[in-house]
């Protein structure tokens, strides 16, 4: 077999992108087919029901549960505020009456005879949804979201933390293999999408946070570092959700490592441009990689070239091996050998071997080499 | 399904459908006896693009079909039953984990008591419990709202009360549930299953509150009838019923697949459960069964007939790799590394693992780290499942004076390594380790089994076709597992005690196909030769407080079983303690690896 | 011959004596002494004289003259300086007596029968001094003439009582070592706390209340607050009441006094406010039923067969009602928990219930539950001195059962330090009259031994 898939990150100059901009519970969707909306824009929005707050009157008055609905002030449905009386005893002959009082506001939800507990719901919570990138309605359904299309040069992390935002591209280093450090923030960078070259230190995204930029973007980062930024050790990579104030992507890998020079390339010709960046994470099934969505005028999509096409495993491929004694190290197929292999670890794989650009050849397991698109 | 004669089958077709692969195995009726004989797979297709599972499944059947030389699949894609004598099978069957497989959420009264029983109940019937909700899990009922609403399981099972306990408190618990309105996970176009199975005397209370809200609430007996007693099988085939006609119906494809399985389709650990219970009442041992994955960790255990199952959910070799590091801490991790490593390299290491999960490890170093986090994921996951694994809690004690100094609580822990017989391992760190004394060395180094334990491996991950199998047919699943489905690794003998370093520990003779006697010292293991297909019988005298299974230094006598690593003897003591500094706790696990010969010496690449 | 003359002659003398009743005279008792006792607060001086020469019982059979002792005291000089003795100068013998001292007149300020030679006049003030003096008293109230001591007396006071050393050295290492866990302990080392099966079992026994829809019972003993064992109780019921506000159980708590129901009241106010739950708390819940001891258990069984428990507590002081209680509760099937210090009751709680916090136990409970590292440490120096009091017992059962069975003088000696100067009052060094005394009987063996052997 001369052919294989490896599955290798998206990385291309044009592609049609469409996403899928979903509200978490039914709601109303702004927009209609063949709308232009630009990031920013709110594409639909919805309330989410308020929290939910029992109060147990059975025993804040002693009285069975089955009592409590007697003694009622407040009744399903009615409004109430805090410190507002939601119920009284009868108490004797008219007198001794005692009164509890809400200790939340929103709505009397129900009343239990059973357990004698009153569920007060609070104010609903408004849902936003927005549009994310600049682009077209291309579908929507009903009460439920939309799809946005648009003509895009796309960009796959391999891991990021932060959820989505947007900005303006700005450069901070000059080549791909330059480390990201705090000198080379700058304040003017508020509110853009920096990006850096190789490994990026936990000072350069300290300094990012603060002077106001939206994400950070280059190839590497230390996993110390990234513990120290959440706080925590990361134990299973589903992220997105972290507040942190920025969006940080990591394009190739943890430790010492050099952004993909086509990766550094494409970026760099869109320096200036408006793009959308989402950090979040999933890698289970159903990956989920974090992207930077950088979208095309007209003529830019002219000019781009194909959309890519599916990877294959063929002699001259260039690849990146993405697993240690080689990580990192960018070579291309020099051979597809089809017998499993035993490899240094005494298991047998399949493997393929690769030339470096060095003029060295090494031979890898297949499952540690990673198409990179062209 | 058309009832089927077991007499008549000569010929099985099983498949799993994974979430990643689909693995088709056939079984044949061979010299009087069921036999594996042929197997196949290919890529999984519920997801986009492919969207229909069946396709996946014909492709792996039509591979065993080329290899058995037997037309199985007809022109139209179908299954061909039943059997004729040159093709088709006579039955059909077949398991599925594929899409995250079965999720639930289940929630009781007390955490411990109808929660944990609710909490088995779904773990038994192979489903992956999301959270569990109880009155005393120390949220409020506002943060256990927003819970209920993040998660999107498949359904849920709500427990709670003593047949005539607490009412209150059940609808308590409901009245938490439906308003927070969950979503099932596929589709929105039917509705949340809830399965109730607490005390009775609050069902009607417990319809009133699902009764609006697009609920679809089953009532089933309840699980814990009294606190004294569980009763989870009603339960536990409702939580069948409903996978098969709700959860797999929304998944592509799956309607079709279920018109051609003579047996109900089954979660698959659901079915690895089945067939280790199947194997304990058979054989009448006690068996613990692994099955590490990338995410999960699942363990099984069946003591003295009751079975438990957990799965550990961040516990696994890739996805879950870096939390196991942080769980277990890289110290312990790296004490099962004979050399040394530089830890922010090996923290990065790590973290590119997790993100590029299906890398495998090319140099010997890179197998033996991971191979070592293997180690303390497994030991975590068995910790979690011991944990787990108890007596009932709630339970009134008898008593007598003579207990006044030996009270003990309830809830103690049902798994015993001192009774365990059979230990199986099975997911890739395990069953793909380049030499099987790796995976004889990690099992007794993870579960540090006691007394005289036979090891063994699920040679292809058979398990799940055979626990449907043995729904329909015990016999064939019995027969195949003992012939075709385990891989036996050896036998492990280990004095539980803390032996001294360098004195003896317990002296051994063998007799039967291999002779040979000998003395293992403290902290000392040998490998000795006992293949594959032999037997042997084994006395064993330990040394004064250390027990191999009659009591502290009563003399043993058992049977042992070889295989393809062979009889070890362990004389390091239980616990395993390792010592604590560095350069020692180097060379002694150097010590140990070499004396089971765990790694050979290092293939160099060729043609670099 | 002549021996048997005289002591014929001697008989005869005593009968004469006995005739003449009154008449007699005794000789005094010689070398009186006057001495502070040391290590007191200075209210002790000891008075010690050489007996009498007719102390020895006549010869003849006769009947023994001297009958016991007087002593005498004359105050010298007051605690506060007073010189007392000098305002009767004039008459006063030359150490101190009046010189017209009757024996009439004067009440002795003690008395001993005879064979004795000490005395201790315990009614002195620290810092007096004074003068005493010994006569010897015979039948029909015949006096020797006055011994009187030949120096004075100051009773005076010790700050430092040095027979004690022993305790205070064995105070001394407890409370360092209870202070080093202390610190030990706040330090962040774990102090390990053997699992008290009854208390682990708590949340078990209120859960099951929760699950059967059933309340959990708390009975705090029969006895009031002041008693050590109701407080300990009542340590039990906060952790009892914490973990009921989280299972959401509902707790009654009946109790036998006022004082214990309010106690009770605001433990369990202030745990269900500490976990979040103050609109569980129903105060009706915990109420007083009657003092009377039977009254108060007819009322608790009464709740324990209508209410049917599933969780019943009893931790505090009981008598007679603990077995009605526990066999009630064990008859509805409860989880039943009791602790008690009560050690004739113990035996049927532990029958009765579930589990049992004994004695101790019961009182360790609250340093297990709070898992302050003061009160574990604490604990934890507690079991040190009981180590140290059970070694030294060991060790003194041996040593006596040796010194018994084979005796030899190095085991006397120590028995002999064990008893006197560790346990005893003696002091660092042993007392050396003992010493001597064991010294002497063993030479007087040695001595025997080696005569044997000569011969």
């Amino acid at each position: 077999m001369a052919k294989a898939y490896t599955p290798g990150l998206l990385v291309t100059r044009h592609k049609k992108h469409r996403c899928v901009r979903r509200l978490p519970i039914a709601g109303d969707v702004k927009v209609k087919v063949g709308d232009r909306v630009s990031a920013d824009d709110v594409v639909a929005e919805t309330s989410l029901p308020g929290n939910v707050n029992p109060i147990n009157l059975a025993n804040q008055m002693s009285m069975p549960p089955a009592d409590v609905m007697d003694c009622m002030i407040k009744h399903e449905g009615d409004p109430i505020a805090v410190n507002e009386p939601l119920a009284q005893t009868k108490g004797l002959f008219g007198m001794f009456k005692s009164t509890v009082n809400s200790r939340f506001e929103g709505t009397v939800e129900t009343i239990s005879p059973v357990t004698g507990q009153v569920i007060i719901r609070g104010a609903p919570l408004p849902v936003q949804v927005r549009a994310y990138i600049d682009g077209d309605v291309v579908s929507v359904r009903e009460d439920e979201g939309c799809e946005i299309e648009a003509e895009v040069a796309y960009v796959q992390g391999i891991f990021g933390v932060g959820g989505e935002t947007q900005g303006r591209i700005a450069m901070a280093c000059t080549s791909n293999e330059q480390e990201l450090v705090a000198d080379e923030i700058t304040p003017e960078m508020k509110g853009c999408i920096v990006v850096g070259g190789a490994r990026m230190t936990a000072e350069a995204i300290q300094k990012a946070r603060d002077v106001g930029a939206a994400a950070v973007v280059s190839g590497g980062l230390d996993d110390e570092d990234l513990k120290n930024l959440l706080g925590y050790d990361l134990g299973v990579a589903i992220t997105g959700r972290e507040e942190l104030g920025i969006t940080v992507i990591i394009t190739e890998g943890f430790g010492e490592i050099s952004m993909a020079e086509r990766t550094y390339d494409m970026l760099k010709g869109h320096e200036g441009g408006n793009a959308s960046v989402n950090g979040a994470t999933q890698i289970r099934a159903g990956v989920m990689r974090p992207e930077i969505i950088i979208p095309l005028s007209g003529s830019q999509a002219a000019q781009a070239g194909q959309e890519f096409e599916e990877g294959q495993l063929v002699i001259g491929r260039s690849l990146r091996v993405i697993r240690d004694p080689y990580f990192g190290m960018i070579g291309e197929v020099s051979a597809l050998p089809a017998e499993p292999h035993v490899l240094g670890s005494g298991s047998k794989a399949r493997v393929l071997e690769v030339k470096f650009p060095s003029g060295e050849t090494a031979i890898v397991p297949r499952a540690n080499v990673e198409l990179i698109e062209e | 399904m058309n009832q089927i004669d077991p007499d008549q089958i000569q010929v099985i077709l099983a498949t799993d459908c994974g979430s990643t692969t689909t693995k088709a195995i056939l079984i044949q009726y061979v010299d009087g006896e069921y036999r594996q004989t042929h197997r196949g797979e290919a890529p999984t297709t519920v997801e986009k693009p492919f969207a229909d599972v069946t396709m996946g499944v014909v492709n792996s059947v039509t591979e065993i079909g080329e290899l058995a030389g037997r037309r199985l699949v007809d022109d139209e894609g179908r299954i061909i039953t039943p059997a004729t004598d040159t093709e088709g099978c006579d039955i059909y069957i077949s398991t599925s984990s594929a899409g995250g497989g079965l999720q639930m959420m289940v929630a009781g009264v007390i955490a411990e008591m109808t929660a944990a029983s609710a909490k088995r109940a779904a773990l038994g019937a192979g489903s992956i419990v999301m959270d569990v909700i109880a009155a005393n899990d120390g949220r409020r009922p506002h943060d256990q709202i927003q819970r209920i609403r993040d998660l999107r399981p498949d359904m849920i099972l709500i427990s709670g009360g003593t047949d005539g306990g607490t009412t209150e408190k059940v609808v308590q618990i409901a009245e938490l549930v439906a308003p927070a309105k969950p979503q099932p996970r596929f589709g929105s176009d039917y509705s949340m299953p809830i399965i109730y199975a607490g005390n009775i005397e609050a069902r009607d209370s417990i319809s009133e509150v699902f009764s609006e809200g697009g609920f679809d609430l089953q009532i089933v007996d309840n699980l814990r009838p009294v606190l004294e007693r569980e009763n989870l099988g009603p339960a536990r085939d409702k939580i069948h019923d409903i996978f098969l006609e709700h959860v797999m119906a929304q998944a592509p494809g799956y309607d079709k697949l279920m018109g051609w399985t003579g047996a109900p389709i089954m979660p698959t650990p659901g079915a690895v459960g089945d067939i280790l219970q199947t194997v304990a009442k058979l054989q009448n041992i006690n068996v613990v069964g692994v099955d590490i994955g990338g995410a999960t960790t699942d363990v099984f255990s069946v003591f003295d007939e009751t079975f438990n199952r957990t799965v550990s959910a961040n516990l696994g070799m890739s996805y879950s790799i870096s939390n196991v590091c942080a769980e277990a801490t890289m110290a312990n991790v790296l004490r099962w590394v004979p050399f040394d490593m530089d830890e922010r390299e090996l923290r990065n290491h790590v973290k590119n693992k997790m993100i590029r999960p299906t890398t495998i490890p090319q140099s010997r170093e890179s197998l033996m780290f991971e191979q070592a986090v293997a180690r303390e994921a497994l030991r975590l996951a068995y910790k979690q499942h011991k944990e787990f694994a108890t007596t009932l809690k709630g339970v009134q004690q008898q008593r007598t004076v003579g207990d006044t100094f030996s009270q003990e609580t309830a809830g103690q822990t049902i798994v015993n390594n001192m009774k365990l017989d059979l230990l199986v391992a099975s997911g890739g760190v395990l069953s793909h380790a380049p030499r099987m004394h790796q995976t004889a060395m990690l099992l007794i180094d993870a579960f540090e089994p006691e007394g005289v334990t036979m090891l063994a491996k699920d040679s292809i991950f058979m398990m799940p076709h055979l626990g449907v199998l043995a729904s329909v047919h015990p016999k064939a699943a019995e027969q195949v597992f003992a012939r075709d489905c385990l891989i036996y690794l050896g036998t492990c003998v280990a004095a539980k005690g803390m032996p001294k370093a360098g004195k003896p520990c317990f002296s051994w003779e063998l007799s039967g196909d291999r002779s040979g006697s000998g003395t293992i010292h403290g902290g000392e293991m040998q490998l000795v030769e006992l293949a594959e297909g032999e037997t042997g019988t084994i006395s064993l005298a330990p040394a004064r407080g250390m027990d191999l299974g009659e009591g502290p230094g009563k003399k043993v006598e058992r049977e042992v079983r070889g295989g393809t690593v062979g009889l070890i003897l362990d004389g390091r003591g239980r616990s395993l303690e390792l010592p604590q500094e560095r350069v020692a706790c180097q060379a002694t696990v150097q010590g140990w690896l070499d004396s089971l010969e765990v790694y050979t010496e290092e293939v160099q690449p060729a043609a670099v | 011959m002549k021996q048997a003359m005289v002591i014929l002659l001697a008989l005869l003398a005593a009968l004469t004596t006995r005739s003449l009743g009154a008449d007699i005279t005794l000789a005094p008792p010689s070398g009186v002494t006057a001495s502070d006792v040391p290590n007191d607060v200075g209210s002790q001086i000891l008075v010690t004289w050489s007996s009498s020469p007719d102390e020895v019982e006549p010869a003849d059979g006769g009947v023994r003259a001297l009958l016991g002792y007087a002593i005498y005291r004359q105050v010298a000089q007051t605690a506060d300086g007073l010189e007392s003795i000098g305002e009767a100068g004039s008459n006063q013998s030359e150490l101190g007596f009046p010189a017209n001292f009757t024996f009439d007149d004067v009440e002795p300020i003690g008395s001993v029968s005879y064979g004795q030679t000490t005395f201790v006049d315990e009614n002195v003030n620290a810092g007096g001094t004074y003068l005493y003096a010994v006569a010897a008293t015979g039948a029909g109230g015949t006096f020797s003439p006055l011994a009187v001591a030949s120096l004075p007396a100051t009773a005076e006071m010790q700050y430092f009582n040095q027979g004690k050393l022993w305790f205070l050295i064995i105070m001394l290492i407890i409370s360092g070592v209870i202070i080093a866990f202390v610190m030990f302990a706040k330090r962040g080392g774990t102090i390990k706390v053997r699992p008290i099966a009854g208390l682990e079992a708590v949340t078990e026994a209120v859960g099951r209340s929760t699950e059967m829809g059933k309340p959990v019972l708390f009975v705090p003993g029969i006895l009031d607050i002041n008693d050590i064992q109701t407080v300990a109780g009542i340590t039990v019921l906060s952790n009892v009441a914490k973990t009921a506000a989280r299972y959401d159980a509902k707790l009654k708590v009946p109790t036998a006094r006022s004082l214990v129901m309010t106690t009770a009241r605001e433990t369990v106010e202030a745990a269900y406010l500490g976990e979040g739950r103050p609109d569980a708390y129903n105060e009706d819940n915990i109420y007083y039923l009657t003092d009377e001891q039977f009254g108060y258990t007819a009322g608790v069984q009464g709740v324990m067969v209508r209410e049917e428990p599933a969780a019943c507590f009893y931790m505090g002081a009981f008598y007679a009602e603990s077995l009605i209680l526990a066999e009630t509760g064990n008859s509805i099937g409860a989880i039943q928990i009791a602790g008690t210090a009560m050690p004739s009751q113990l035996p049927f709680f532990v029958a009765a219930c579930d589990y049992t916090l004994i004695g101790e136990e019961f009182f360790a409970a609250s340093a297990y539950l709070s898992n302050d590292p003061e009160q574990l440490g604490s604990l934890k120096g507690q079991d040190v001195g009981k180590v140290i009091a059970a070694v030294l017992l060991v060790i003194g059962c041996l040593v006596a059962t040796l010194a018994t069975v084979t005796p030899t003088q190095t085991l006397e000696m120590a028995q002999l330090y064990i008893a006197d100067n560790i346990l005893g009052n003696a002091g660092l060094a042993p007392n050396e009259d003992a010493v001597m005394e064991i010294d002497a009987r063993w030479n007087a063996v040695e001595s025997k031994v080696k005569e044997e052997g000569g011969s």
